[in-house]
């Protein structure tokens, strides 16, 4: 059986589908023993699947100087 | 069908802000992401003849500030990968049997996993502990979960080696997820 850090880390390799036959076996045997590491699973994924969402939400906006200044750099071309 | 047009005289009021979010999200230093939006019209504004109006002005621009992103990383690698110390730093998780610490095993989230999030706190949060993380594994997370490269692509732009790329995406997952659960306090 493999450990909880192992199974983790495993997790990972899953989510790009690269995990050997025998990676993949260990990990189903790991993860239909253990709930913590089914929880780990079912978050690391929520987690992947909604960063690229962050930037939307970030509402950051470039001060009216470093407009002003990416403007002249322009105008100069 | 209706060519794309390029508006340059437009282009910083219509998306400076949107690229500056997109870049701050990827490159948590403000002056940096400044620069790098200035980069990305400078380039826009040199290559305006070679655009061929088949994708829209504003992912004609993002996909300029993408690689601009993704070439910032590859200039810093050197300097942001370290050696890796194979011990440390996943450890505090885990046991001396490698099995979840009783303060920070994973807890139920009030929420439903497979739905996407909407909640302006939960980016705030996400923002908030991605900081946290080591540069090299803001990198490798920002590569991998924000500009869906894959791991070959990753690990040739940082120049590491892919057991060195798994590693850090490991630990970049525990301290994300374990910062979300302590500073979240609506998944309970």
């Amino acid at each position: 059986m493999i450990s909880c850090k192992k199974a983790t880390y495993l997790v990972s390799k899953k989510e790009e589908k690269k995990l050997s036959w025998i990676e993949r076996w260990q990990l189903r045997a790991h993860l239909a023993m253990c709930s913590l590491c089914r929880k780990f699973e079912m978050q690391s994924g929520f987690i992947g699947r909604n960063a690229k969402h962050l930037h939307e939400h970030l509402h950051a906006t470039l001060s009216p100087e470093a407009k002003e200044k990416i403007k002249a750099v322009l105008k100069n071309q | 069908m209706p060519e794309n047009k390029l508006k340059p005289d437009q282009w910083i009021n219509a998306y400076g802000d949107a690229l500056y979010s997109y870049t701050l999200a990827r490159i948590n230093d403000t002056g940096i992401a400044e620069d790098l939006v200035q980069e990305t019209f400078l380039s826009a504004w040199k290559a305006r003849d070679s655009y061929k109006g088949e994708a829209s002005e504003k992912s004609w621009l993002f996909t300029i500030c993408k690689n601009k992103i993704i070439d910032h990383y590859r200039k810093k690698a050197r300097d942001i990968v370290q050696p890796m110390a194979e011990t440390s730093a996943t450890d505090q998780f885990f046991d001396s049997e490698e099995h979840w610490t009783v303060e920070d095993k994973p807890t139920d989230w009030a929420m439903d996993y497979a739905s996407k999030m909407d909640n302006k706190e939960f980016y705030k949060i996400l923002n908030g502990c991605k900081k946290k993380l080591q540069e090299i594994q803001q990198a490798v997370f920002s590569m991998k979960y924000m500009e869906d490269l894959d791991a070959a692509e990753i690990c040739k732009a940082l120049g590491i080696t892919s057991s060195n790329y798994w590693v850090l995406i490991h630990r970049a997952k525990l301290q994300l997820r374990t910062c979300l659960e302590k500073n979240w306090i609506n998944l309970k």
